[in-house]
C-alpha cells in the first residue's frame, strides 16, 4: 500500500539537519551556559530536548571532537576554579598540622577538622557525579557515536578522571607538594586510628570517601588493582596497621597473659572485619586480616605458646576456653605446627611422668633388700602385687590423660582432624617409649583386673565404656603380638580358674578386639573359648557315660575336665609345667583319681581316636569334703566339723595322703614329694597354702615357719577350725600378676621367636608374589605387612632373610646393582 | 542428530494428523493466489523491490505454493542473499527439525546463505513482536521513571498500571475509564485472589503467562480458587481468551503459535486504540500558538506528554500547490509524478488545508503538529528514557502536559509513534532517510534498521529489473536514488547495510559514477573515515565496490562456464585496451575519459579490430577497464589501496 507502483524517490533529509549553517561557537555557548546552570543546580529550568538537539547536531556535523574537547576544558576549568577553592577552604591548620606530627593538636580538634574536610570532599564528589551524569545524559549522542567511533572514554569517565587530576592530585598548598589525595588518605588513617583507640568516628562519611577512591583509577586503564583506593590508600592503610599491630602485640605480650592476649587478638580481628564492612571496602578484609594475623599471631606464635601462661599452663589448668581461643587464632594462620608441637610435647611429658611413676611404684619397696635370703619369696610376692597395682594405676593414669586431652580436643580444638592425629601419635610415642617396655603387659593386666573384679555390679553401658577405654589404649600399642601373648596368658588363667565375672563380657571384648585388630588377632582367643564349651560338653557327656555304667557308687568322684588344644593355649607360660630339663613330670594320682582318669581317657579316645591327652594337675582344682574329728577346740566345743575344701589338684593329692595316716603320724616334705612326684616349686607353694596360710591351715608344719624346707614334717591339723563350711584354699601366686624379670625375659624370647616366624612368613609371601625384589623394597613391604601386628626391627628382618637364603627359599641375584633377591620355587 | 527417513515420515504424518485435527496450526498453508505467485516469482528472481512490496501487502511469508515451495526455500535455492535476509527479517520461519526448515537449509545455494539461515533459526530468534511485548511487560515492574497512572488494589497487593494499556486491552476498562478519566485507583472485590489478578494483568501486559508458575507451591484448593478468580475476572474484564491462553500446552510449536496469535491480537488491539485515540487527537496549529495549548493531566486519552513536530519553513519555488499534499494518514503514499527534482520538494506535511496555500513563495504561518502520547511507550526510545529519568524540565511534574518538540517533520514523528506503539514501520522511500536520522537521534535501533531495510530494498530503481539481469550497468535516465545522500546517511547513522547497499548500487552502475566529481569526493570521504578510525590502508567503499563489481561480472562468466578461456583471451585485449586508456587518461581531461568509457565496447572493437560483438569478451574487458579506472582514481587521489 505504501510502496505502490508509482515512483518514489529518496529525498535528502530535511534541511537544517544537513545545512552547513550550524554555528558551532554559538551552539557551544548555549550548551556551556546550560552546563553552568547544571553545576549551580538550576537544571530544572533547562530543556533536555534543546540541549540534546544541540549536542546531536554538533556531533552530526562531525564536530564531536571539538565538542568533547570543549566539555573537558569546561569541566577542567570548573573543577580547578570553583571546586578546588572550596576544598582548599576546608584546610585548617589542625588538618595540615597532621603532617608534621601530632604536636599541639588534640585528638578531638583533629577529628573535627578531619570530618569537615571529608564532608566537603564528599559533597564535592557527589555534586560532581550528579552533574556529570546529567551532562552525560545531554551528551548521550556524543557518547554513543563519537566516543565509540573514536575510542574515547565516555564523557562521564573522562570527567571523573578530571576530578582526580584537578582535585585529588592538586597540591594542598603552594609550598607543600602533598596532594589532596595524600591528605585524604592521611585523614582517613587518622580517623581509623582514633577508632582503634576507642573514639567514635563517622564511618558513613569515610565510607563515601572510600567509594570515591574506589571509583577512580590511577591511569586510564580500568584495572581493578589500579584503583586509587588500592594504590594510594590501601597500601598505606596496611602499612600503618602493620606497624600499629606490631607495637601493640609487643606491648600486650609484655603486659598480659596468653589468655587475655588471645581474647584481645580475637577482638581486633573482629574489629578489622567490621571496619572493612562499615568503613572501608570488603575487598580489603582478607588483606588487613592477613596483616593482623601476621603481626598478632604468626610472628608471635612461639612466644605465645612458650609463655608462662601459655599452652602448658592452659593444659595443666584446664583452661578450655583459652585453649579454644588459641586454637581459633592458630587456625587462621596456615600451620598449627607450633601449637601441635607444644601440645605433643606436653602429652609426652605427662605421659613420661605417668610412665616413670609406674616404674617408681613398681620398684618402690626396697625393704626387701635388707631381709635377705629368708624373706625373699614373700617380698617378691609383695613386690609383684605392688607392681600389678602399679600397672593398673598406670593404665588408669594414661586413660585419665587421654580423657583430659580428649576433652580439650573436643571442646577447645573443634575436633580438628590433624590435631587428633598428632594427639594419637604423641600417645603412641610415650606408650611405646623404649624406656617403658611394659605397656602391653600393663594393658592386658588392666583388662584382666576389670574382668575379674572391676566390672562387678556395673551396668552394661559402664562395662562397655571400660572396654572401649582398653581398646583405645590397645590402639596405641605398637607390639600387638606381645599384647596378644599376655592377653592369652591372662585369659587362660581366667578361664581355667573361673575367675572371669562374665563370659559375655569376655566375648564382647574379643569381638571388640576383632573389630580393632582384625580376625587374625583373635583367632586363637576364640579358639580358647571354643575349647571351653567343648570341654563342658565333654564333661557332661562323660558324666552320662559314667552314670550309664550302672553301679551307683556314692563315693564316686565327679570329674570336670577342660580339654585344651595345646597350640592355642599358652600352657608353657602357665609356669611350672616343665621342670628345668624340659621333661614333663607325671605326678602320681591317688588310685581313686587314677581310675577315673583312665575312665575318661578311654571315653575320650572312643570319641576322638588318635589324640593324646596330657594331664595338667597344676592347673586343676578339686572340691573335697573333709571331716575333722571331735577334738577339743579352743572355745571348748568338741563337735565333729565338716568342711568343703576347695583346693588345687596338687593340694588334693597331698591331702589324700593324710587320709591314710593316723592322727599323730607325719610326712616329711621329701616323703610327700616321693609319693606324689609333684614338682618342687608346686609342692612348696601348695604346702605353703595348706600349712602356712593362717586361715587354711589344714596341715601343721614343724618347725613352724614360713619357709618350706625339705626336712619339714607335716601333720594333719585335727583342730582346724573354719568359720565357713566352704573353705577355699588359695594357692599362692595363682593370680595374674606382673611378670617377674625372669618371666619377662622368657616372654620376650618367645615373642621374638614367634616374630621370627611371622617375618619369614611375610617375606616368603611377598617374594612368592614378586619373584624378584631389591632388598630395600623387600624390607619396606615386610614392614608394611607386619605393621598391624608389631614393628619388627630391620636387623631382625635381615637375619630372617639370611636364614631363608640358607634354607634356599631365596637367592641373591648376583649381577644386580642393588642388593636383590630371587624367590626359589 | 540425523533422523532416518522413516522417522521423518512418521513425524510428518503425526504433524499432518495434528493439523487436520485442528490441534496444530499449519505453519505453511497452501496459497494459490495470484499475489503469492508473483511473490514466489520475485523470490526466485531475487527481485527485492517486488518482494518488499508484496511483504507490505501483508502476504503470508510462510505459505507454500502448489509445489510445496515456500518463498524462503525458493530464495535460498536460487541464492538471493538479500532476499533471504529480507524474508527472515520479516518473519519467515526457518526452524530446524521441521520439514520445511530443513529443506531451506538443505537447499541453500552456498554457505553464506546457510549460515544466515542458521542464525535466524527460530529456536534462537523470537517473534518480531517480542520487543514490543517485552517492553509492555516491563512496564508492570518499572519503577523509574514513574509512568503508571492508575493503581489497582486487591486485598493484599496493589498494582501500578497504565490506563491506556488497560483501555486498549480490555473493553471493560475502556468503558469504565472513559466514564471517569481522572480515576487514579481502582479497588477490586476482596474475593478475587491476588494470584488471579496478577495473572490477568500479566496477560494484559503481554507477558507469557503460565498457570503452572503462577500457582507454583499452592495447594489444590488454592489453585482452584485462583482459577475461579481468573474465570471471574476474565468475564468481568471481557477478555475471554485469557483462560484459553493460560491452559498449559506442552507442545513447543503449538505454544509458539498460540503466543504468536496472542501477540498479533494484542498488537491489533493496541494499534486500534492508538489510531482511534492518539492519531485522532493530534492537533495541527500555528506554531506561534503552540504555547497556548494546555492539556490537563486528566484527559480522556490518559496521555501524559505532548509531542510536537514543526513543519519546516521554506520557500516553495516550484509550483506544486495544486497538487494537494496527501492527508496526514496517508502521508507516506507516493507523491505525484510531476515531481522533478529531489531537492526543494515539499515535505509531505500532514496539514489538511495546505491546498489553500498559494503556490508562490508566500510565507504561510508556520504550523506545528502535536500528538498526545504516553511516556510509558516513549520509553522504548533510549532518548526518552534518559530524558524522563533526568532532572531536566521535561521530566518534571507540571499541571499541564509538557510539550516536547522533536526535531523532525510531523510525518516522521507519526511514523516513530506508530512504531513505538505498534512495532509497525511502513513508510515510503520519500521520508526513509528522515526516519533513519530521527531513529538514530532517538536511539530506536529497530526502526533505524527498518528504514535502512526499506531504502536498500526499494531503492534499487523503479524498474523491477533484477541486478543480475543488468550486467552492463544500464540505468534509467531517471535515478530514484541520490546514492551519495544514501551513502552519507549510512555513514552518519552507522548503518552497515546502507554502506553495502550503496557500494553495490554504485558498482552496478559504475560507468555512470566513476567520473563524477562527487564520486571522487565520496571516495575521499571514505578514505578519511577509515583513517579517522584506525591506520589501515583500505578504503572501505572502494573495497566494497570492487567486491560487487566482481560479483556483477563473475556471475556472467560462471554462467557461461567459459571463464578460463575468456580470461585468457580477454587479458590480452585488456592489456592493449588499458594502454590506450592509460594514454587517454593521462592526456585527456575527465570529460573525454567519460566518453571513452561509455562507449567502451566500441573502443575495443576499434582497438582490437578482430573480434566484434562478443558479449563475454566485452564484459571481461569492461570489468578490467572499470578496475583500472578505480586504480587510476586512487592514484590521482594519492591514496594507497
Amino acid at each position: 500500500m505504501i510502496a505502490g507502483r508509482g515512483r518514489q524517490r529518496i529525498r535528502p533529509p530535511r534541511r537544517g539537519l544537513h545545512g552547513d549553517d550550524i554555528d558551532f561557537e554559538n551552539t557551544w555557548g548555549t550548551i556551556a551556559s546550560a552546563f553552568r546552570e547544571i553545576h549551580t543546580k538550576n537544571a530544572s529550568r533547562l530543556s533536555y530536548e534543546e540541549l540534546y538537539r544541540h549536542a546531536y547536531r554538533i556531533v552530526l556535523k562531525k564536530k564531536g571532537d571539538e565538542l568533547y574537547k570543549r566539555v573537558k576544558e569546561f569541566e577542567h576549568e570548573w573543577l580547578s576554579n570553583e571546586v578546588r577553592s572550596s576544598i582548599q577552604a576546608l584546610f585548617s591548620p589542625n588538618l595540615l598540622a597532621n603532617s608534621q606530627g601530632l604536636g599541639g593538636t588534640t585528638t578531638n580538634e583533629r577529628r573535627v577538622a578531619g570530618e569537615r574536610f571529608l564532608r566537603g570532599l564528599k559533597q564535592a564528589w557527589g555534586d560532581h557525579q550528579v552533574c556529570m551524569s546529567m551532562l552525560a545524559d545531554v551528551l548521550m549522542y556524543m557518547d554513543r557515536v563519537y566516543c565509540q567511533d573514536h575510542r574515547r572514554v565516555s564523557i562521564y569517565t573522562a570527567a571523573m578522571v578530571l576530578f582526580r587530576d584537578d582535585i585529588l592530585n592538586s597540591p594542598t598548598s603552594d609550598i607543600e607538594d602533598r596532594t589532596v589525595l595524600g591528605l585524604l588518605t592521611q585523614v582517613i588513617l587518622d580517623q581509623i586510628q582514633m577508632e582503634r583507640d576507642g573514639d567514635v568516628i563517622d564511618k558513613h562519611l569515610i565510607k563515601s570517601c572510600v567509594y570515591m577512591l574506589e571509583g577512580l583509577h590511577v591511569d586510564e586503564m580500568d584495572a581493578e588493582n589500579q584503583r586509587l583506593y588500592n594504590v594510594s590508600f590501601e597500601h598505606d592503610y596496611l602499612e600503618t596497621s602493620r606497624e600499629f599491630y606490631r607495637q601493640e602485640s609487643e606491648l600486650l605480650l609484655r603486659d598480659s597473659d596468653a589468655g587475655a592476649y588471645c581474647k584481645h587478638v580475637r577482638k581486633r580481628i573482629h574489629e578489622e572485619e567490621e571496619r572493612c564492612r562499615s568503613t572501608l571496602l570488603e575487598s580489603t578484609a582478607p588483606r588487613i586480616q592477613k596483616v593482623v594475623e601476621d603481626e598478632l599471631i604468626k610472628n608471635r606464635i612461639h612466644e605465645l605458646v612458650e609463655m608462662e601462661s601459655g599452652v602448658q599452663f592452659m593444659i595443666d589448668n584446664d583452661r578450655l576456653d583459652e585453649l579454644n581461643l588459641i586454637f581459633d587464632l592458630y587456625s587462621r594462620v596456615d600451620d598449627k605446627w607450633e601449637l601441635t608441637r607444644a601440645i605433643q610435647k606436653r602429652i609426652v611429658d605427662m605421659g613420661t611422668d605417668v610412665n616413670s611413676a609406674a616404674i617408681a611404684a613398681s620398684q618402690a619397696p626396697p625393704p626387701a633388700a635388707e631381709s635377705g635370703e629368708k624373706g625373699k619369696g614373700a617380698v617378691q610376692e609383695r613386690s609383684l602385687n605392688q607392681q600389678t597395682a602399679a600397672a593398673i594405676k598406670w593404665v588408669e593414669d594414661v586413660l585419665q590423660l587421654k580423657d583430659k586431652f580428649d576433652t580439650i580436643w573436643r571442646v577447645s580444638f573443634m575436633e580438628d582432624q590433624p590435631l587428633q592425629t598428632a594427639l594419637t601419635r604423641s600417645f603412641a610415642d610415650f606408650i611405646n617409649s623404649p624406656t617403658f617396655p611394659r605397656s602391653s603387659e600393663y594393658i592386658s593386666l588392666f583388662i584382666d583386673e576389670n574382668m575379674k573384679k572391676g566390672i562387678k555390679g556395673k551396668t552394661e553401658a559402664e562395662v562397655d565404656q571400660v572396654l572401649d577405654k582398653a581398646i583405645v589404649l590397645l590402639r596405641y600399642i605398637q607390639d600387638k603380638d606381645l599384647f596378644e601373648r599376655y592377653y592369652k596368658k591372662h585369659l587362660c588363667r581366667r578361664l581355667l580358674m573361673n575367675k572371669s565375672v562374665s563370659s559375655d563380657v569376655e566375648k564382647h571384648m574379643i569381638s571388640k578386639m576383632k573389630i580393632e585388630l582384625g580376625n587374625n588377632f583373635t583367632l586363637k582367643l576364640e579358639a580358647m573359648f571354643k575349647d571351653m564349651t567343648i570341654s563342658e560338653e565333654l564333661t557332661a557327656g562323660f558324666r552320662r557315660h559314667v552314670e550309664g555304667l550302672g553301679d551307683k557308687d556314692p563315693k564316686r568322684i565327679e570329674l570336670a575336665i577342660n580339654v585344651l588344644t595345646s597350640m592355642t593355649w599358652p600352657l608353657e607360660s602357665m609356669g611350672s609345667g616343665d621342670d628345668e630339663e624340659g621333661r614333663r613330670t607325671r605326678c602320681n594320682f591317688p588310685t581313686a583319681i587314677e581310675r577315673i582318669k583312665r575312665g575318661f581317657e578311654k571315653y575320650y579316645n572312643e570319641k576322638h581316636s588318635g589324640r593324646q591327652l596330657t594331664w595338667l594337675p597344676n592347673m586343676g582344682s578339686a572340691d573335697i569334703k573333709a571331716t575333722f574329728p571331735k577334738v577339743p577346740q579352743k572355745d571348748g566345743s568338741t563337735k565333729e566339723r565338716r568342711h568343703d575344701l576347695n583346693v588345687s589338684t596338687y593340694g588334693m593329692i597331698i591331702l589324700l595322703l593324710f587320709n591314710e595316716l593316723l592322727a599323730d603320724q607325719f610326712l616329711t616334705f621329701e616323703e610327700i614329694q616321693a609319693q606324689t612326684n609333684i614338682p618342687d616349686s608346686d609342692l612348696v607353694r601348695n604346702l605353703q597354702s595348706l600349712a602356712v596360710a593362717p586361715k587354711t591351715r589344714i596341715l601343721i608344719k614343724e618347725p613352724m615357719s614360713k619357709e618350706v624346707k625339705p626336712t619339714d614334717k607335716f601333720y594333719f591339723n585335727e583342730g582346724f577350725q573354719g568359720k565357713f563350711v566352704r573353705i577355699k584354699v588359695g594357692v599362692v601366686s595363682s593370680g595374674n600378676k606382673v611378670e617377674s624379670d625372669r618371666e619377662r625375659r622368657e616372654t620376650e624370647k618367645k615373642n621374638d621367636d614367634s616374630r621370627g616366624f611371622c617375618i619369614e612368613a611375610a617375606v616368603v609371601r611377598i617374594m612368592k608374589q614378586r619373584k624378584e625384589l631389591s632388598h630395600q623394597q623387600l624390607v619396606m613391604e615386610t614392614l608394611s605387612q607386619l605393621v598391624g601386628q608389631f614393628k619388627p626391627e630391620v636387623h631382625m628382618i635381615k637375619k630372617r632373610i639370611e636364614s631363608l637364603i640358607e634354607r634356599e627359599y631365596l637367592e641373591r641375584i648376583e649381577e644386580a646393582e642393588v642388593d636383590s633377591y630371587r624367590y626359589l620355587a | 542428530m540425523v533422523l532416518k527417513k522413516y522417522e521423518i515420515e512418521a513425524a510428518l504424518a503425526t504433524e499432518a494428523q495434528a493439523i487436520s485435527a485442528g490441534k496444530l496450526k499449519e505453519d505453511n498453508p497452501l496459497d494459490l493466489s495470484e499475489d503469492f505467485r508473483i511473490f514466489c516469482e520475485a523470490c526466485r528472481r531475487g527481485d527485492l523491490k517486488v518482494c518488499q512490496e508484496m511483504i507490505h501487502t501483508g502476504i503470508n511469508l510462510n505459505a507454500r505454493d502448489r509445489y510445496d515451495y515456500t518463498p524462503l526455500i525458493l530464495a535460498s535455492l536460487c541464492g538471493h542473499y538479500e532476499v533471504i535476509r529480507l524474508l527472515l527479517e520479516n518473519g519467515a520461519l526457518c526452524e530446524r527439525d521441521t520439514f520445511q526448515g530443513e529443506r531451506c537449509l538443505y537447499n541453500a545455494l552456498n554457505d553464506r546463505i546457510r549460515n544466515l539461515l542458521l542464525s535466524y533459526d527460530y529456536a534462537k530468534s523470537t517473534n518480531p513482536l517480542q520487543p514490543l511485548a517485552a517492553h509492555i511487560t516491563s512496564l508492570l515492574n518499572r519503577q523509574t521513571p514513574k509512568t503508571s497512572d492508575i493503581t489497582l488494589v486487591s486485598y493484599d497487593q496493589s498494582f501500578h498500571l497504565h490506563k491506556f494499556v488497560l483501555a486498549a486491552r480490555s473493553p471493560y476498562f475502556a468503558r469504565k475509564l472513559a466514564a471517569a478519566p481522572p480515576t487514579t485507583s481502582f479497588k477490586l472485590p476482596q474475593t478475587v485472589p491476588t494470584e488471579s489478578l496478577g495473572l490477568t494483568l500479566q496477560y494484559l501486559y503481554f507477558q507469557e503467562v503460565s498457570l503452572k508458575t503462577a500457582t507454583f507451591g499452592l495447594s489444590d484448593e488454592e489453585e482452584l480458587a485462583v482459577l475461579k478468580g481468573i474465570n471471574k475476572i476474565s468475564g468481568q474484564l471481557e477478555i475471554e481468551r485469557l483462560f484459553e491462553t493460560i491452559t498449559e500446552v506442552s507442545d513447543r510449536r503449538l505454544l509458539r503459535q498460540q503466543r504468536a496469535e496472542e501477540l498479533t491480537r494484542g498488537r491489533y488491539q493496541l494499534e486500534q486504540w492508538f489510531k482511534d485515540n492518539v492519531l485522532q487527537h493530534k492537533m495541527v496549529i500555528d506554531t506561534d500558538k503552540v504555547d497556548n495549548i494546555k492539556w490537563d493531566r486528566d484527559n480522556t486519552l490518559y496521555a501524559d506528554v505532548l509531542l510536537r513536530a514543526d513543519e519546516i519553513e521554506m520557500c516553495f519555488a516550484e509550483s506544486e500547490g495544486s497538487n494537494a499534499s496527501p492527508s496526514p494518514s496517508e502521508s507516506s503514499t507516493p507523491p505525484s509524478s510531476t515531481v522533478q527534482s529531489t531537492l526543494g520538494r515539499l515535505n509531505s506535511i500532514p496539514i489538511g488545508h495546505i491546498r489553500t496555500r498559494s503556490p508562490s513563495c508566500t510565507r504561510a504561518p508556520r504550523r506545528s503538529t502535536l500528538y498526545p502520547a504516553h511516556r510509558a511507550m516513549l520509553l522504548r526510545s533510549e532518548y526518552f528514557l534518559t530524558m524522563f529519568n533526568s532532572p531536566f524540565r521535561e521530566a518534571q511534574e507540571t499541571p499541564h502536559l509538557q510539550i516536547i518538540t522533536l526535531d523532525c517533520s510531523p510525518a516522521v514523528l507519526e511514523i516513530i509513534l506508530t512504531f513505538l506503539y505498534t512495532e509497525r514501520a511502513e513508510f515510503g522511500l520519500d521520508i526513509a532517510i528522515d526516519v533513519l536520522f530521527a531513529a538514530d537521534q532517538l536511539f530506536i535501533e529497530r526502526l533505524k534498521q527498518r528504514a535502512a531495510q526499506i531504502i536498500s530494498a526499494l531503492g534499487n530503481g523503479s524498474t523491477s529489473l533484477v541486478e543480475a539481469e543488468n550486467p552492463r550497468g544500464e540505468t534509467d535516465e531517471e535515478e530514484v536514488v541520490d546514492i551519495y545522500e544514501v551513502l552519507r546517511a549510512g555513514w552518519d547513522t552507522r548503518v552497515q547495510r546502507l554502506e553495502e547497499f550503496a557500494a553495490r548500487y554504485i558498482a552496478y552502475r559504475l560507468e555512470h559514477y566513476i567520473d563524477e566529481a562527487e564520486f571522487v569526493e565520496l571516495v575521499k570521504e571514505s578514505a578519511k573515515r577509515v583513517k579517522g578510525r584506525q591506520e589501515t590502508d583500505t578504503i572501505e567503499l572502494v573495497d566494497d565496490i570492487r567486491y560487487y563489481l566482481s560479483e556483477r561480472f563473475r556471475l556472467r562468466f560462471e554462467d557461461s562456464g567459459l571463464d578460463e578461456m575468456m580470461d585468457e583471451s580477454a587479458q590480452d585485449k585488456v592489456a592493449v585496451a588499458l594502454e590506450a586508456m592509460e594514454e587517454l587518461g593521462i592526456e585527456d581531461k575527465a570529460e573525454e575519459v567519460r566518453q571513452k568509457e561509455v562507449f567502451a565496447a566500441g573502443a575495443i572493437r576499434t582497438l582490437d579490430g578482430e573480434i566484434a560483438g562478443d558479449e563475454f569478451a566485452q564484459d571481461a574487458i569492461n570489468y578490467q577497464i572499470l578496475l583500472g579506472k578505480i586504480d587510476r582514481l586512487l592514484e590521482k587521489l594519492d591514496l594507497d589501496a
